[in-house]
């Protein structure tokens, strides 16, 4: 099965669940709405009835930032933080617990989306997923030292020097590094997802493991399906940057068209990483044959005859159609 | 009439006293590029230019800073500076190896350090010596010094980085006599600052003639115009001899990679006649007054830089053209602007008589001003700082507020600002492909003001400030709002006329904030006493706001009332059905009792306009004194109020918070779900990377 093939296989799995995107993309949103919404209010509430806000809006301006920042010394900020934070770990936690869903559904193709059977996933597959993901951060940190080593070593070639270029090329390496290792972790431990639900194991360490050396083995497969995924990534991006520079937002109407744009770049990104999962599901068993259980009775041995088989007559004398010149 | 007659005044106000050379120096240097010890010979010529007898002299010895961790500026750098740091392997020093006088007699052995600004016995940035016999007023004392300077792994504007060098405070340079009167003077005593981490600048006028012996491979640029080059096969070396009449220092640079190139700045070429004519015609001077001269541009630019050797000189370009328009012509023949090398950035943005450093990076993009900003404000120091030299330890405003004034218009007009940052992924300019909002100098500085408006008085001494961040956002950011705020109150034309006035009176001289104060209250023909108090001396906090808005549509009055000799009651219940007949009548005129209260939030006290908007688009303006803590206007109106806004045309850019300065009847529902929608964006997209690590 090449990149391609399991890429159009995931697509597939991904667009017969379009609920479980929907589950997504609603968890990030109220997770984000529930910082953004506190903080806008407080803004709105200064300026929704200053004309200085229609006048930032045409053209924004850097002023009204750190008007607004120092401003906010005595305002409210200092809650700020910590729900940003606590954002952060429940969406953590929260996409944990929904990624067993996620993969268990995008595994099982036979089981279409239902919730009692997506809620089912998420469960079951809870403390397997937190314990990779904790052991994912291993592989995330060596991937880092690798980055952080070449800016080292460019450093103490050239760090002395009185150029900066190839401390510039150095440091396109090093992002090109350790995008790629970031990515190759990444890949393995959807791998090791996979994994965890077709063998419906808890075996968490193991999977990661095995993950990574069965990505590694089948690099080319299984990074080329990253690197399509990235790729779609770069250009979704740059389609949205595109379009959404060119909205002029001053307008109620203009502004909802920006919204919906906004909300649907999310649910590209969303639809995207469920892809990266689906393709590793289709690929899991190709790359990974499953064991058939051991055979109840010895095997038995047939004996083989040398030498080159007899060839029956008649097997040479009808020529297949076409092969003839 | 009221201008021509400022102008008249202006013009009848008295100079300065014309400044004379005070101060020079003949130095012979040459430069061991494996050691990087400078040696050499100074033949100091100093006139007593005051009625004192002068029996002491003073000088620095500003390399000393670097001699050890307990030096001022050390403790008070912490040995880092503009975010490079000091990496404690190689030191930098000055020894003062022989003093004699020209009578023969040897000075050497009397030299003291002395610590006038601090209790640092450690410090030894600052020498005193007595002489023999005093030097009598209007007397020239001539001086022969021996020294030796090393110079400091740069990260601090001067020393070396491989074969790279900047040599800037390199020799023992006199401190200044004040006589009795002049600045703040009350009797006649050397001014000699020790060397602090903030402030280096306050020297007399004086010619200097310096020979500088390099390694021959070695690109040199220095201030002043090179008049004389000569080579020595047999040592290996170039001998370079700059000559600068009329400056305050003297500053060298030597390194072999270089790129060096000259181009001319031709005044006539570069302004044009109705332009000339118009600055001539704005000041009330000749149009051959207001011409400006040629100037030869030198750009020493690192190899990794070249393709922003054209960005080097447009920057000259447009600051020599607009500097000398506004401000008066740049006297000097050369400008030498030098574009350091990675590692030595710590060198970059400094200002030295008729020399700059600037700063850039590997590829900068062409959006991005950063390069044209610091080569326009570096060139700006040659106006303030250099040709009207004030005291930089004493009132750093002075010099780097006003050249930040003078920067922005400077890059507002030319640039449109600084424009993008500097962001780049693989080399792709990410702040384009964004559309990050350009950045334009003035909002800049203000955004930098408002953090901390009101932390210290504008006006310390350098190392008096409350912080680092303090001092640099007294002495850039807020001298550059309050001066243009001050332009706000008096016209661009009047302010242009100030600003011209006090740089020409002051021109080779040492003035002070009250010397500005004047020619402003003379110029402008007001007294701005009031503002200065304020904002100049003071660290008053400005803030007017919109404060409660009402219209309340009126009722039929009920009561007792006399009408017509009668006593007549209207009941409440003849009130209401009064009212409601009212309402149904289409024809009957409503009215509103509308008010409107101002308040002032801050302690500064500033006269400010107020327009109140009605909603049957008529519009009242009130002048308030803004004295009280709040006012309040009354109308009675047929329709309610629209919006209320103080100080509408924003003069107050001191003002800290400018969202309170309006209201409006309507809410902007584009605002909460513009930026709602935007924050949200945002948000989830961040949410997105973390939840990619589950
Ligand atoms: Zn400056």
């Amino acid at each position: 099965m090449t990149s391609m093939q399991a890429i159009s296989g995931a697509s597939r799995r991904v667009a017969s669940r379009k609920l479980m995107v929907g589950i997504y993309w609603a968890f990030h949103t109220a997770l984000a709405a529930m910082v953004a919404l506190p903080l806008m209010g407080a803004a709105v509430s200064v300026l929704s009835h200053s004309r200085y806000a229609t006048e930032i809006m045409r053209g924004f301006d850097v002023m009204w930032l750190f008007e607004a920042l120092s401003a906010s010394r005595n305002l409210p900020s200092p809650m700020v933080l910590p729900l940003f934070l606590l954002a952060l770990l429940l969406a953590v936690k929260g996409g944990v617990f929904l990624n067993g869903g996620a993969v268990k559904l995008l595994v099982h193709d036979e089981i279409g989306y239902s919730p009692r059977e997506f809620y089912e996933g998420c469960g079951r597959n809870y403390w397997r997923f937190l314990r990779l993901m904790l052991y994912s951060l291993f592989f995330y940190g060596f991937a880092l030292a690798i980055g952080a080593s070449i800016t080292k070593a460019a450093g103490k070639i050239w760090g002395e020097g009185l150029e900066e270029r190839p401390l510039v090329f150095a440091g396109y390496l090093k992002n090109a590094v350790q995008i790629l290792l970031c990515g190759f972790v990444a890949t393995a431990m959807d791998y090791a997802k996979v994994r965890l639900v077709a063998d419906d194991s808890r075996q968490s360490l193991r999977a990661a493991f095995g993950s990574v050396r069965l990505a590694w083995k089948n690099k080319g497969t299984v990074m080329g399906v990253w690197l399509v995924l990235l790729l779609l990534w770069a250009a979704a991006t740059l389609v949205y940057v595109q379009v959404a520079n060119r909205i002029q937002a001053v307008t109620i109407g203009s502004i909802l068209a920006l919204i919906a744009w906004q909300q649907l770049y999310v649910l590209s990104r969303v639809w995207l990483r469920m892809t990266s999962w689906g393709a590793a599901a289709e690929l899991d068993p190709v790359l990974r044959p499953r064991q058939m259980p051991p055979e109840e009775t010895a095997p038995v041995l047939v004996e083989v005859a040398a030498g080159p088989p007899v060839l029956e007559a008649g097997a040479e004398a009808e020529p297949e159609a076409g092969t003839q010149q | 009439m009221k201008l021509p007659i400022a102008i008249l005044l202006a013009g009848a106000i008295c100079c300065a006293e014309p400044s004379r050379p005070v101060a020079s120096y003949d130095i012979k240097a040459s430069l061991d590029p494996k050691t990087h010890i400078i040696t050499a010979s100074e033949e100091l010529t100093w006139l007593n230019d005051s009625p004192d007898t002068v029996s002491t002299l003073q000088f620095h010895l500003y390399m000393n800073a670097f001699r050890n961790s307990q030096s001022t500026f050390f403790r008070e750098s912490g040995g880092q500076l503009r975010g490079d740091k000091f990496k404690g392997e190689d030191w930098g020093w000055i020894e003062i190896r022989k003093m004699q006088t020209a009578g023969g007699a040897d000075l050497t052995k009397g030299l003291r350090f002395i610590h006038p600004d601090d209790d640092n016995a450690e410090d030894r940035t600052v020498a005193e010596i007595a002489l023999p016999q005093p030097v009598m007023p209007g007397e020239t004392l001539r001086l022969a010094i021996g020294f030796q300077t090393k110079l400091p792994p740069v990260f601090a504007r001067t020393g070396f980085r491989k074969d790279f060098h900047l040599a800037g405070q390199w020799f023992p340079k006199i401190g200044v006599w004040e006589k009795a009167g002049f600045r703040f003077s009350k009797q006649g005593a050397w001014n000699c600052h020790q060397f602090h981490a903030n402030s280096e600048f306050f020297a007399n006028f004086g010619n200097y003639r310096v020979e500088l012996t390099v390694p021959s491979n070695m690109v040199v640029g220095a201030t002043g115009e090179q008049i004389a080059k000569a080579a020595s096969a047999a040592a290996g070396t170039g001998t370079y001899t700059f000559q600068q009449d009329m400056v305050t220092d003297f500053v060298w640079t030597a390194q072999p990679g270089y790129l060096r190139e000259e181009r001319m700045f031709l005044a006539d070429r570069e302004t044009t006649q109705a332009e000339v004519a118009a600055a001539a015609r704005l000041h009330g001077i000749p149009e051959s007054e207001a011409r400006l001269s040629d100037v030869k541009m030198i750009a020493l630019v690192q190899p990794e830089h070249r393709e922003q050797m054209d960005r080097h000189f447009h920057a000259l370009r447009s600051a020599i053209k607009w500097f000398g328009l506004w401000y008066g012509r740049y006297p000097y023949k050369t400008i030498t602007v030098l574009d350091p090398p990675h590692g030595a950035e710590g060198a970059g943005g400094m200002e030295y008589p008729t020399f700059i450093t600037a700063g850039t990076m590997y590829k900068l993009p062409p959006e991005s001003r950063t390069l044209e900003e610091v080569t326009v404000h570096e060139f700006g120091h040659q106006f303030w700082m250099q040709l009207v030299a004030t005291n930089e330890f004493e009132e750093s405003p002075l010099d780097e507020g006003f050249n930040t004034y003078s920067t922005a218009k400077i890059m507002d007009r030319v640039y449109g600002g600084i424009g993008q940052l500097p962001l780049k992924f693989f080399g792709v300019n990410v702040y384009s492909l964004l559309k990050l909002p350009l950045l334009r100098d003035e909002s800049m500085n203000r955004a930098g003001y408002v953090t901390q408006p009101a932390i210290d008085d504008m006006l310390r001494q350098a190392w008096q400030y409350y912080d680092g961040s303090s001092y640099s956002l007294n002495s850039y950011m807020k001298m550059s709002v309050t001066l243009r705020t001050m332009e706000n109150i008096l016209g661009a034309d009047v302010m242009a006329r100030i600003m011209r006035s006090y740089h020409q009176r002051w021109r080779f001289n040492h003035p002070t904030a009250r010397d500005f104060q004047a020619v402003v209250n003379q110029v402008s023909g007001k007294n701005m006493d009031w503002f200065f108090d304020q904002f100049f001396f003071g660290n008053r906090l400005l803030d007017y706001r919109v404060g409660d808005v009402t219209s309340v549509q009126r009722k039929t009055p009920i009561g007792v009332y006399e009408k017509g000799g009668k006593t007549v009651t209207v009941t409440k219940k003849q009130g209401e059905e009064q009212d409601k007949k009212n309402d149904d009548d289409k024809k009957f005129k409503k009215e509103y009792l509308c008010t409107v209260k101002v308040r002032r939030m801050g302690d500064a006290v500033a006269p400010v306009d107020i327009v109140i908007r009605f909603k049957d688009g008529s519009t009242e303006k009130r002048a308030w004194d803004g004295e009280y803590r709040w006012v309040k206007y009354t109308f009675i109106r047929g329709s309610e109020i629209d919006w209320v806004e103080v100080d509408p045309e924003r003069k107050y850019q001191l003002d800290v918070n400018y969202a309170n300065n309006s209201w409006q009847d309507r809410y902007q529902v584009e605002v909460s779900a513009g930026w709602t929608g935007n924050l949200l964006f945002w948000m989830q997209n961040l949410l997105l990377w973390a939840t990619s690590l589950a």
